[in-house]
């Protein structure tokens, strides 16, 4: 398949502060990536850089196999919506929208018209005076009717309430089932996402700390617990992803268990508890920091 | 959906469960990979590769232009493959748990009889 | 289920794409200015006629309304066009994925287009003024000072000349600050300061006071606003210089 974004070694540095450090990975064409990593980790400076918003320090990005940074063909085929959006005074809802009907040569008006009325956003106010949810709807609506091959949306539903979060995965699943293309989210409710991810980046502090297929993560970790004793005689020797105990009760996390080894614990009288993509990512990022 | 598998052999599962307890028949035709996403709020590729899990075991396939259907036989094979599967992925927990619970073989049959007869 | 393929822009239709973008909210680059001008100008209208009220049988000076500021707030106002232009819509339009160069060609295009408007439009207003001999109150607002006396085409030129001047001076200052901040903007007004200086003595060194005087005397209005020119030109390759290497907010 090929690739479309590449990057190699990319590194970000403000002084002395590292937002990006040696980082490298490929993202598919026509499949949904998840950035996945705490405020910070530099999720949004990684998105910035692969649409050529920010300048490298070092390190090499290739989207489309070319060079993004002040590169048109590149750019146009390219949507980067988040909730930072800067809209200059005075602009409407109605305004921006126009805009972005200008910048995306794929802009579909109608698809955007059905979504401003499923969202509810009110076009004829100012983008100043929106709520978090209504500016988040609008990200939204211009993430999606861009149908740009390769669309980025960083924490897309920042304010969304529940029902406007299912809807947009909703809209999402369904439009990228219709127009396949490229789209990497980044998100830090793991778990609503997990779904529609098909490869997941985890990115802490700059660094990439994981870079693995959805599937291939899902069903690696499980929780045991059981009395205090079982528990440490089944921990030993392999690696440990958290703990916590309560009196004599213990619960591990644990990764690398094969079929036999779960049965073999439950033959020990432990009880398996699955574990979730979130719960996975938090504890390898909380385990990161810890080391 | 379950936490502690992929959701594609999870798809693929509830296929087959489907096939087996005769809610879809042979010959039927097995929803779209956009319905299946749509319906499971998944991502299409993983519904497609849950149904490929299916092809490639023979127990579905595509007629071209038209759509997905089940497969002849894939009942009773599917049905042959659990039943191989069941004493592992059944009875060995089972087992183990009487064991923990100082419950003999003799008075798990015992126990087993009385459930079955009910 | 296809995918996506999308079809390649030209640069002329990228450019006015920005164009269109700046031109999406009418308000703030048009319909605003010429209100408030209008404004003014009812205001100095107002006060005129009070003044005449005021005066009585003694009337007024001939050309007590002929030395008149008020339309020069709508020259400072577009150094605030073009400060907000750099602040707010570069981060806007480069954050939705246009390109530097277009932002700033369409930017650019943008302002040259609005300084004709301005220009032709005050001369248009000049020329009305003059018709109805200062609004029938010999008030010259439009074209006042030494503006009454030239051709309504130079008033035209050197209006838009000076537009130009304040919109691109204006967006590379801006650009200053978005690039290095208000430790920047201290050392651009300390450095153009220290210039001044050394200019000044270097001409009282030289003894070349006379020859200053009468290079500028010399001169008229259009000569002045055609010499800013190669500022406005220089500010320009100033400003897109940096706007190359700036990152937009957000």
């Amino acid at each position: 398949m090929t690739a479309v974004i590449e990057v190699t070694d990319l590194a970000r540095t403000y002084g002395k502060v590292a937002a990006v450090s040696d980082v490298s990975f490929s993202i598919e064409e026509n499949s949904i990536c998840g950035l996945l990593g705490r405020n910070g980790a530099g999720k949004t400076t990684l998105m910035r850089l692969v649409t050529g918003q920010e300048f490298a320090s070092a390190g090499e990005i290739r989207v489309f196999g070319e060079n993004p940074v002040e590169n048109a063909g590149v750019l146009a085929r390219t949507c980067f919506v988040r909730e930072s959006q800067v809209y200059p005074d005075g602009f409407r809802g109605k305004h921006v929208l126009r805009a972005a009907a200008h910048l995306f040569p794929n802009w579909d008006a109608d698809y955007a018209a059905r979504l401003v009325d499923e969202f509810r956003v009110p076009l004829d106010r100012r983008m100043k005076k929106m709520s978090r949810g209504q500016r988040s709807s609008v990200g939204v609506i211009i993430g999606l009717a861009s149908r740009a091959e390769l669309t980025l949306l960083d924490e897309p539903y920042a304010g969304l309430d529940a029902v406007a979060r299912e809807l947009f995965y909703d809209h999402l699943l369904r439009d990228y089932s219709e127009n396949p293309r490229t789209i990497v989210l980044s998100t830090h409710l793991i778990d609503e996402a997990a779904r529609l991810l098909e490869h997941v980046l985890v990115v802490d502090n700059g660094s990439l700390l994981m870079d693995a297929a959805a599937d291939d993560l899902r069903g690696t970790a499980v929780t045991l617990v059981g009395s205090h004793n079982s528990v440490e005689r089944f921990a030993t020797g392999r690696p440990v992803l958290g703990w916590e105990s309560i009196g004599g009760l213990s619960s591990v996390t644990l990764t690398g268990l094969s079929d036999a080894d779960k049965a073999d614990a439950v033959a020990a009288g432990l009880e398996l508890a699955p574990v979730s993509l979130q719960q996975l990512i938090v504890s390898r990022t909380r385990g990161a920091q810890e080391a | 959906m379950d936490e502690s598998r992929p959701i594609f052999v999870q798809i693929a599962e509830q296929l087959e469960s489907q096939i087996i307890d005769g809610s879809m028949r042979e010959e039927a035709q097995v929803p779209s990979i956009n319905d299946l996403a749509a319906f499971h709020r998944i991502n299409p590729a993983t519904a497609l590769k849950g149904v490929s899990l299916l092809v490639d075991q023979g127990i579905i396939y595509k007629r071209r232009g038209v759509g997905m259907f089940v497969a002849e036989g894939a009942r009773e094979r599917l049905v042959a493959a659990r039943r191989e599967a069941f004493g592992d992925d059944y009875i060995r927990p089972i087992v183990a748990r009487a064991r923990a619970l100082g419950i003999s073989p003799e008075q798990l049959i015992e126990i087993i009889r009385r459930e079955a007869a009910q | 289920m296809t995918a996506i393929a999308t079809p390649r822009v030209a640069t002329a239709r990228r450019i006015g794409t920005t164009l269109r973008i700046h031109a999406a909210n009418p308000w703030a680059i048009v319909y605003t200015p010429w209100l408030i001008l209008m404004g003014v100008f009812l205001l100095n209208f107002s006060i005129w006629h009070l003044v005449l009220r005021a005066a009585g049988d003694r009337g007024v000076n001939p050309d007590a309304f002929h030395y008149n500021g008020g339309v020069s707030w709508v020259l400072f106002y577009m150094v605030v066009v073009a400060v907000q232009a750099m602040n707010q819509t570069f981060s806007f339009v480069v954050g939705l994925g246009a390109t530097r160069r277009d932002y700033f060609l369409g930017t650019a295009v943008l302002f040259v287009g609005l300084s004709l408007m301005y220009g032709v439009g005050i001369a248009a207003f000049a020329g009305l003024e003059r018709a109805t001999d200062g609004w029938g109150v010999s008030g010259w607002f439009f074209a006042p000072w030494t503006f009454a006396t030239m051709p309504l085409w130079e008033v035209a030129v050197v209006y838009t000349l000076v537009m130009l001047f304040m919109f691109f001076g204006g967006s590379t200052v801006a650009a200053v600050f978005v690039r290095w901040g208000a430790n920047g903007i201290i050392l651009f007004f300390a450095s153009v300061a220290v210039l001044i200086v050394a200019s000044l003595y270097a001409i009282t060194q030289l003894e070349a006071w006379d020859a200053v005087g009468q290079f500028f005397s010399g001169r008229d209005a259009i000569q002045l606003a055609l010499m800013s020119l190669v500022v406005t030109v220089a500010a320009g390759f100033v400003g897109y210089a940096l706007m190359r290497r700036a990152t937009p907010k957000g």
